[in-house]
Parts: structure tokens; sequence; C-alpha cells
């Protein structure tokens, strides 16, 4: 490309150019570092040709690109010739500026909006955006089908690697209890968790489980009966899914796409749900406690009993998972005590003997694994 | 037309002629955008910064230029991202469900493999970037490239990253060094090769510091505690006693870490030195004459700018650290203008995808 160093012939039998259709140039040919200096000489139709002593380049103005600006010069390269470079100085005649192409200054779209209006429509369209990511979990969640759920459900946590308690008498009084509070054909499915500590989760796909140290520090089958009223509420009003895509926009946003360590069980422990899932879970627990004729008493004391241990009216920002994200413990209290009324004789939710298997049955299930992370 | 550049007696090689009026009208519109495109632009700002920096430093007689553009490193970034963050996403999922399910040791060994291939990702990284800013770096319309695509030097970089720290980190430095000597060894401009052959005896005493620190580090926070407790009795009674006590304190924790950071400081600055000093190409080369007082300088200098500037300065630390660069770096020799010809070494149509996900430098 660059051996065009032939006939000045044809140039000399031309009419001698004006000075102001020449300007100097220096090029680069793009095989080696030699630097060409020299005039470009243009003809007002787009024809372009470098010359210097040495050599001659012959090129169309619309094959140029423009590169970068420099101090007082700009640079050019060629479309066909990727290595050339072309060095122009910054005050050009109109005649060959007009030639040339137009600077780039930030990238396409905004060197054709300018960078007032560009910054005007990015910025809505990233409003726009943002507000549609961080509602997304409201609006998507329960539109997700519960098939679905029930399969992303299975793919993260499975059946736990056998770490659900199981007796056939535990079985039986867990099975009455959730009859009670879960009156569609299709139960959830709940288990006590061989896992010490207080709290209840619902899982993606429709599964519920108490923690044993839940169930332990439980006086009465009427407490047991109140969270997993709450927790199925979870479940039927769809919470689960939208919490879960809160979750994982959570973690996208937080640590880019990695979300590894907060996805798996660690992270389902920690979800939390809105207040108004809450009250919402609430609320169904108490119409299903109300239909089913069970004491929304105990779910009261077990929340008085939580409002002492925990301090009251604030909730604990430090404590994860069920109690903390929670509204406060005092004021749910109250709503459970206002659902009864001042009603106080209830018939038992379950019988002693029921609400005792389900407090051996991690104790008495040979099988069970330990709960434990890493 | 010269035939040669000869730099022996002349200037430095390498002249930085910008300034940071000029970057602000670069850096700031950056900004803006990249807020206004929750980050998106930023590849765009990335090139444009760079054009301007490489644009205003003369190697020479001829300023370099930067031939990148921002699309392909945002291409970059959504690569990494489709064959990397994908993969590594759905390999966390499974091993944490496998986890749930009660499989531990499964789950744990494919969130080893998981953390391994980020080990190994980086090192090819590492390598990849540096053959990224050489292929897109022209000077007088010569680039310069790689032909190699660094998965072998990522396996490198494990091995000797771990031989590196077994022995008590005592063979840090030789890891360092002789990555240097491998990654640098298979880059090249034009059609010849740079070659580096850095050893680690020159950076080893400096390497030493850290394992003199804790010493230091000990007697240091007995005196700094002790001045405190002192200057607690100074003002007397149970109440000086206690401030006395949290003047020390702050005062060991402030001399742990501007201690450590000194030692780190002191290393880099050492390591540099040796290893761009052990780097050549055909009958050039190179030195880097920062001194450790420098390099606090420039870091003190990076704080004060950012504390005062209440965060906006961090947009000029780019223009800093490549006028730190350029200044410090020499550059002697003779180039055959004739002989350098353009290197024909592949150039990926991608950018840096892979460091810009793991956020490191390139040099």
């Amino acid at each position: 490309m660059a051996k065009a160093c032939s006939t000045l012939s044809t140039w000399a039998r031309s009419e001698p150019m004006d000075d102001a259709f020449e300007v100097p140039a220096e090029w680069y040919d793009g095989t080696n570092a030699l630097r060409h200096s020299g005039v470009l000489r243009w003809d007002g139709r787009g024809g372009l040709s470098l010359q210097a002593s040495s050599s001659r380049v012959d090129l169309n103005a619309a094959d140029l690109r423009f590169g970068e600006t420099r101090t007082d010069r700009t640079l050019y390269r060629r479309e066909s010739v990727p290595d050339f470079r072309l060095i122009l100085p910054n005050d050009l005649p109109p005649g060959l500026a007009s030639q040339l192409p137009g600077k780039s200054e930030y990238g396409a779209w905004v060197d054709k909006l300018g960078l007032g209006k560009a910054a005007a429509i990015f910025s809505a369209v990233s409003v726009a955006a943002v507000a549609l990511f961080m509602t997304a979990p409201d609006w998507l969640g329960p539109r997700i089908p519960a098939s679905w759920e029930r399969n992303i459900g299975e793919a993260m946590v499975g059946d736990f690697g056998g770490r659900i308690c199981h007796t056939p008498e535990g079985d039986a009084a867990l099975a009455k209890l959730l009859g009670k509070v879960d009156p569609a054909r299709e139960k959830v499915r709940a288990g006590i968790a061989n896992m010490d500590m207080v709290n209840a989760i619902a899982l993606p796909g429709g599964q519920v489980l108490l923690f044993d140290g839940l169930v332990q520090q439980a006086e009465s089958p009427e407490e047991l009966a109140g969270v997993l009223a709450h927790e199925v509420g979870h479940v039927r009003e769809r919470h689960v899914m939208t919490a879960l895509l809160r979750q994982f926009g959570l973690s996208v946003l937080l640590a880019g796409a990695d979300s590894g360590l907060t996805n798996g069980a660690v992270g389902l422990a920690s979800m939390g749900y809105s207040r108004d899932a809450e009250r919402e879970a609430d609320d169904y627990a108490r119409a299903r406690m109300a239909q089913s004729d069970i004491s929304p008493l105990g779910a009261a004391s077990f929340f008085e009993r939580m409002a002492k241990e925990h301090g009251g009216e604030d909730n604990s920002p430090a404590l994860l998972g069920w109690i903390a994200s929670h509204p406060s413990s005092n004021e749910r209290a109250k709503a459970y005590r206002d659902a009864a009324a001042g009603r106080t004789a209830y018939p038992p939710a379950i019988t002693d003997d029921e609400f005792e298997a389900l407090k051996t049955m991690c104790a008495d299930d040979p099988d069970v694994e330990e709960f434990e992370f890493f | 037309m010269q035939g040669s550049q000869d730099m022996e007696g002349s200037d430095s090689a390498f002249v930085f002629e910008g300034n940071w009026k000029d970057f602000a009208r670069i850096a700031l519109p950056n900004l803006l955008l990249t807020i206004v495109t929750l980050g998106i632009y930023r590849f765009w700002a990335t090139a444009r910064e760079r054009r301007y920096l490489w644009s205003r430093t003369r190697f020479v007689d001829e300023h370099l230029e930067w031939a990148g553009t921002g699309m392909e490193l945002f291409l970059g970034f959504v690569m990494v991202i489709l064959l990397f963050g994908l993969p590594y996403f759905g390999l966390s999922f499974v091993a944490q469900a496998l986890i749930a399910r009660g499989y531990e040791a499964i789950g744990a060994g494919l969130g080893a493999i998981a953390l391994i291939s980020i080990f190994y990702l980086g090192g090819v990284a590492r390598f990849r970037a540096l053959r990224y800013r050489l292929s897109r770096t022209r000077w007088r319309s010569i680039r310069g490239g790689s032909d190699s695509g660094g998965f072998l030097f990522g396996l490198s970089y494990m091995w000797k990253t771990m031989v590196g720290w077994l022995p008590l980190g005592l063979l840090v430095p030789w890891s360092m060094t002789s990555l240097w000597n491998e990654r640098w060894s298979k880059m090249s401009f034009g059609p010849f090769a740079f070659e580096a052959d850095a050893e680690a005896g020159g950076v080893f005493a400096r390497f030493l510091l850290f394992y003199l620190a804790p010493f230091v580090m000990f007697v240091g926070m007995l005196i700094m505690g002790g001045m405190g407790m002192l200057a607690g009795y100074g003002i007397g009674g149970e109440n000086g006693r206690a401030i006395g006590g949290i003047v020390g304190v702050i005062g060991i924790v402030l001399f742990f870490y501007l201690g450590l950071g000194l030692i780190a400081v002191a290393f880099y600055a050492k390591f540099y030195r040796e290893v761009v000093g052990a780097t050549r190409w055909r009958s050039l080369h190179f030195s880097f004459e920062a001194s450790t007082m420098d390099w606090v300088k420039l870091l003190i200098g990076d704080a004060l700018l950012v504390v005062f500037t209440l965060g906006l300065g961090f947009v000029f630390l780019s223009y800093r650290h490549w006028k730190f660069f350029m200044t410090h770096l020499e550059a002697g020799g003779e180039i055959l203008l004739d002989e350098l010809t353009q290197s024909q070494t592949r150039t990926a149509k991608h950018g840096e995808g892979l460091l810009d996900a793991f956020d490191m430098g390139a040099i």
C-alpha cells in the first residue's frame, strides 16, 4: 500500500495548486515505524493525496476515520488500512475540514445527542430501570407459577439431607396441627428441622420448617399453631418468591452476579419479608386459627415472651431471620390478644400427648442428621 | 526521515505533557455519564481517559496512541459475565444445594473448584490485560501484542504463587519476579519480543522487612502504649489513665497500619525498580527510578486529594498514577526505525474484561 511512490508526473502536468489546497501532513503507512513528512493535497471532491519526497499515497476522504485529538494536531485512521495513521494540524482550511470526518468525543450516542441531552435521557432510563428492578419482586413474585417455585425450592434445598426429624407420633401430631391451619386440599409440606435455633422459615416451593429450638421453648401447642399458621400464610400469600427475588436482586447489587454464599441455605435462613408481608401472614394465621377454633392467646404469649427477651418495641437488627424482620413483638402480641376478644376458653389444638410427641421428635429420631453449615 | 533513534545522553525518553485541567474536562463528564448510565459508561470513560493520557505522552519524538475503544471493553465485560460469571454462579448454586441435601463433602469440593478456577483465571487475566494494553498502544503506528493466550501463564501463576507462599512466604519474591519475567517474555512490540530477567535476590532483602515487622511493631507498640499511659498519668486520676489508654490504643493501631503500609511501599518501590530495570526490548533497556519516598508522596497526595475534595478527587487518581509512572520510567538504547515493522500478533476483538471484572491493575 505505501509503496505508492510512483508517478509524480501526472501532478506536474496539472494547474499549479493554490496554497489553500495544500496543508502540511505527517503519516505512517503502518508497515513500519518510518515517519513520512510532506503535504496533503485535495481536489475538492473527496480525493486526497499525500506527497513526500520519497512516497506518495492516494486516498479517499470517505475512507478516513477520526482517531484522536492531540495538543495541536488531529490523528486520522483509514478504514481500509487499519494500521495507517495520518496526522494533520488542527487549523485546517474549511474546504478540507468539511471533507474530513468529524470529531468523536464521548462515543456515538452521546456525540449525536449532545452531553446535556444524553445525560438527561440516560438519567430517565436509569431511574426507570432502577424502579423496575426495585419493584420487580413485588409484582413478579406472585406471578411466578407455583410449579416453578416448587422446582426452585427443590433445586435449592431438596429434602434438607435428612435433617428433618421424623417419628410416627410426631409426624401425626404435626399433620393434625397443619390440617387445622392449612385447610387447602394440597397441604404445604411442614417439618421440624434438627436445629437449635428459635426460628421458623417458609421455603420456596411450599415447604415450612419449624426449628427444634423453637419447638423446645414453646409452652403450649397453640404457640406452635400460631407460628406454623404464620409461615403457611407466607406460602399461601406467595411471599416466598417475592422475598427470594428481592434477596437475589440484593445479592446481584452487592456482589455483582456472584451470590454463591448468600444464595444457599444460609441465605434462606436470613431471608427477610417486608413488614406488610408479615402483617398479611399474621392476618392469615388469625383467620385460620379462628376457623379452627384455636386460641390466639398462645401466639400472644409467645410474642410477649419474645418482646421481653429481645427488648420490646424495637427490632434488634443483629438478630437475623424470623424474629428480627417481623413487626415489633409487642404490637403483634396485642393483635393476637385482641383476636381472642376476651375469650379465654378454647379447646386444645392438639392433645398433651401429641404436643409431647412434637417436643421429643428430634431427640427420638435415630436417623436425623445434625444441621451444620460447614 | 530518520533511520534510527538514539536516546543516549538526551532527556528522558518518556515525557508526559498533559495537565490536570485538560484531564478534568475528560474526567468530570465521564463521571456524570457513568453515574447516569448506572456505571455502563465506565468502559467508554476508560477509553477516553486512556486516549488522553496516551496522546499526551511522548516517547522520544512521537506521542503514544491509545487505539482501544469503549465498546470492546464493554464486550470484554459481557463476555466475562457470560463465560465465567454464570458458570461460577451455577457451580456455587449447585454446591450450596448439595450442602443443603447433606452432601457436604461434594458440595465443599465443588465450591473449592469454583475458587480454584477463580485463582487460575486471575492469572490468565493478568496476562491478557497486559497483552490487551500492548496491542492497543501504538507508537509511530506500530503496536505490541503477544502470540500467547495466557492460558499456560495461568497455570504458572497458580503453582508459582502457591510455592511462593508455602515456605512461610519466603519464596514470594521469587514467584513475583519469575512471573514478571514469564509474562513480559511472552510480550512483543512490533516484530521484537520483550526480554525480562529480574532476579529475586534483588528484592529479597526488602521482602525480609515483612518478617522484621512484628518485632519492630511490638517494640513500637510498647513505646506508643507506654507513652499513652504516661500522658494519661500526666493528666492525672482515673480519667486521665483511661484517656491515656485510648490515646495509646489509637497510637498502636496507627503505628500498625502505617508501619505495615510503609513496609509494603518500600518493598514495591524496590520491586518495580528491579523488574523494570531487568526488562529489555531489542537494544532498549528500561529503568524505573521511583524511590520509596516518591511512592509515599504519591500515596499521601492521593489520600489528601480524595479527602479534601470529599471524594470527587478520585477521578484524578488515574491521571496522577500515569504521570507518576511516565515521570519515573526511563529508556535508553537505540531503535532502528526501518526494522521496526508492524506487529504480526493476533489481536483480540474484546477488551480486558476478565481483569476488569476482578478489578486489578495491569502492570
